[in-house]
């Protein structure tokens, strides 16, 4: 049964980078992944060998960012994200830590359900048709938020993207 | 004609079908509006791919591998595994490159299976010539059991030959090869089972794909087109 635990091990690294373009920061992010790890070990039966694993935990990856994230509030958020600008970016030089700074800004201002599906899709790589099946959600409506989500993230970062 | 948002979203992701694509590329003619939002919708791509990609490449941190770790005996593979650098996974494919210099250095009365243009590999000759032509229900020394799309919209099959297996995509320059290792048919083997392709390869291909596999009608389909996105 081991090999179940060694193809989650090899896809932490991209459940890390989902979940930093989901949470508030690099702190929130990991602790989402320990979360959705727990989530995925007691609910290991519910996974069918010879399926997308990495479908099967975006999803619920996903659906344990919503449970937690709903439950705080946006003041919360928005007062933490002030000083989240100081302690941004570790690596890189200076313009680089800017830009990442100004797009973690940007994500982090769009509706839930818009950063969702731009972060499957543009951070992922994943076909819309994957998007919104691990979303739940019908092609429509997936294309719609994404377009809405895109168009607010080039309104925000203008040419720096 | 009008262009919904959506729809020029979907054709910079490489998300539309042939019909519609050229729809848009009409349209795209006549307005260079859409052309500049078309380019606008690539560079989000890239600067959020730029943006989260470093972070796939940090090391896990511990009390994240610890909650597997907890629930799993045979860790030290494990932790093995993930412990491989990037770099080294392009050891596969150093050694497959050497495969295929061999393959054009003894080229008198083989014609090689493979070129380089700008410091990159293109399939040529034989296998050139089979990835345009052959269908996955073809047979013989050099076979394609797997065609797909990727994220970007481009063509690519999974081959196998005996001089190496790999993965193609189709671009401007020819059939760019993105993924090689030496070769599993074996020439004497002409009917090489499907079955066969090795899983890394197979895994890879998943990897880069963008929904399912063509099937038999949409890989038709695409050959008539000269696999052209």
């Amino acid at each position: 049964m081991a090999a179940f635990e060694d193809d989650l091990l090899a896809l932490l690294p991209r459940l890390r980078r989902f979940a930093r373009a989901l949470a508030r920061d690099a702190a929130d992010a990991d602790d989402l992944c320990q979360v959705a790890l727990e989530k995925a070990l007691r609910a290991r039966t519910s996974w069918q060998p010879g399926t997308r694993m990495d479908s099967w935990m975006y999803r619920i990856m996903r659906n344990s960012w919503i449970d937690t994230a709903r439950s705080r509030s946006r003041a919360a958020q928005t007062f933490v994200e002030e000083e989240a600008g100081v302690a941004v970016g570790t690596e890189g030089d200076a313009e680089a830590r800017l830009v990442q700074h100004d797009i973690d800004a940007a994500m982090h201002a769009l509706p839930d359900e818009q950063r969702e599906a731009v972060a499957l899709v543009l951070v992922e790589g994943l076909a819309y048709k994957e998007a919104a099946e691990i979303l739940d959600i019908p092609m429509g409506t997936l294309t719609s938020r994404l377009v809405r989500g895109r168009q607010a993230l080039m309104a925000r970062l203008g040419e720096a993207a | 004609m009008s262009i919904d948002p959506e729809m020029l979203m979907a054709y910079a992701d490489g998300e539309l079908g042939p019909i519609e694509a050229k729809r848009v590329e009409r349209a795209i003619a006549e307005d260079p509006a859409l052309a500049e939002e078309v380019a606008r919708h690539r560079a989000l791509r890239a600067a959020l791919g730029a943006r989260f990609a470093p972070i796939a490449d940090e090391p896990v941190p511990d009390p994240l591998a610890v909650v597997l770790r907890s629930n799993v005996i045979a860790l030290p593979h494990a932790r093995a595994r993930r412990a491989v650098p990037g770099w080294a996974r392009w050891g596969g494919a150093i050694a497959a490159s050497l495969v295929l210099g061999l393959a054009i250095g003894h080229g008198v009365q083989d014609p090689g299976y493979v070129r380089t243009q700008g410091g990159q590999l293109y399939a040529a000759g034989k296998l050139a010539n089979a990835l345009d032509t052959q269908l996955a229900a073809g047979s013989g020394t050099v076979r394609m059991p797997v065609s797909f799309r990727d994220a970007q919209g481009g063509y690519c099959r999974v081959f196998t030959s005996p001089v190496a297996d790999g993965i193609a995509c189709r671009g401007a320059q020819g059939w760019a090869l993105r993924q090689t290792r030496p070769g599993s048919a074996r020439a004497t083997t002409e009917y090489a089972q499907a079955g066969s392709v090795d899983p890394a390869l197979m895994a890879a291909a998943q990897e880069m794909m963008a929904g399912d596999p063509l099937d038999a009608a949409a890989e038709a389909r695409a050959r008539s087109a000269g696999w052209r996105r």
